[in-house]
């Protein structure tokens, strides 16, 4: 019990340092115009996912500890209730999201942290690209 | 001896209801685990992603027995890199029928490609006992987002009651929102596991 108590009490202590150790990576945000091919996205996957898509922004998120599809479902659950999402998308091989958003959208990459941190994963950066 | 069959048969139970603990903030998770001696349902709520709270409901088919537990998990500490997440979860369960309680830690680190994870639990029943399980896994192929995604895993568990480890293999597929998993050793016969998250 005692060593159960302990290994807890220690492990709490460790997600403050895993957190803070995020929220340095994620002050180095960037906004990225390109054309798709820097992005470093399966080209076939993106080319499918901009597929009818016009008058739209689209955000290339790159996301730490999207390890199975099973655990990235809740993100895409949590984009899709915003009316501005248009689509969105999961690249498990390069670890990214990729999110269709309406013009008038303003990106805000603080909210989209969030969105993908309610699902256990942490957002490090991101790049826009406009349609 | 028919003591040591409930409680070794709640312990295998109890076991194989625990992948993925804990869902999305606002998830919710359906859980259901047969095989020829046993039942259950578990219903889990995850109001953020550190911990959950859920209902189980056992049947033990061999004594026509039934028992609640009320179950609380608490995700310690997860760390995400590119590549990999790493979790360590404590875990509780107390039953609504009388005294019995479980409590434990239960860790995994995973790739796309590879698993490993433990799990240990004091179970306080009519006798206090401790039980273990290493579970390792391997993905013979990396499927992309909405495939069905295959794992082949190997699992070896002990327990304090029966003194015996027992190993066996556990194939697990998912698919969108539904996994099942399928485990078989010649003692225990099949384990069936289908999870649905919603």
């Amino acid at each position: 019990m005692i060593r159960l108590l302990f290994i807890t009490i220690f492990s709490i202590n460790l997600i403050s340092s895993d957190e803070d150790h995020h929220m340095h990576q994620n002050s180095h945000n960037h906004y990225v115009y390109v054309q798709g091919e820097k992005l470093e996205v399966d080209q076939d996957r993106f080319k499918s996912f901009l597929d009818g898509l016009s008058n739209s922004q689209v955000a290339v998120v790159n996301v730490n500890g999207m390890v199975c599809d099973f655990c990235a479902r809740g993100i895409e659950k949590t984009f899709v209730k915003d009316k501005a999402v248009k689509r969105i998308d999961v690249d498990l091989e390069r670890g990214k999201v990729l999110i269709a958003y309406t013009k008038e959208k303003e990106i805000d990459f603080d909210e989209i942290k969030s969105k993908i941190l309610a699902n256990g994963q942490n957002a490090i950066d991101f790049s826009i690209l406009n349609i | 001896m028919g003591i040591y069959i409930k409680i070794f048969f709640i312990f295998l139970l109890v076991s194989n209801t625990e992948a993925r603990p804990i869902s999305y903030s606002g998830g919710h998770t359906l859980m259901h685990f047969n095989d020829n001696m046993k039942e259950s349902i578990y219903y889990h709520y995850s109001p953020s992603f550190k911990y959950s709270i859920g209902v189980e409901e056992l049947n033990n088919k061999i004594f026509d027995r039934s028992e609640t537990n009320l179950r609380f998990t608490y995700l310690v500490n997860r760390k995400n890199t590119k590549n990999s997440q790493r979790n360590f979860y404590f875990q509780s369960a107390v039953s609504t029928k009388n005294s019995n309680f479980i409590y434990g830690v239960h860790g995994d680190w995973e790739t796309r490609r590879y698993f490993i994870g433990f799990d240990y639990k004091e179970i306080k029943n009519i006798i206090d006992y401790t039980d273990k399980h290493i579970q390792l896994g391997f993905a013979p192929y990396l499927g992309a987002y909405g495939d069905l995604h295959t794992w082949l895993m190997l699992k070896t568990k002990k327990n304090s009651l029966s003194k015996k480890q027992i190993t066996y293999p556990v194939v697990k597929f998912f698919k969108g929102n539904v996994l099942l998993e399928l485990g078989y050793d010649k003692k225990t016969d099949w384990d069936i596991h289908l999870m649905y998250r919603f």
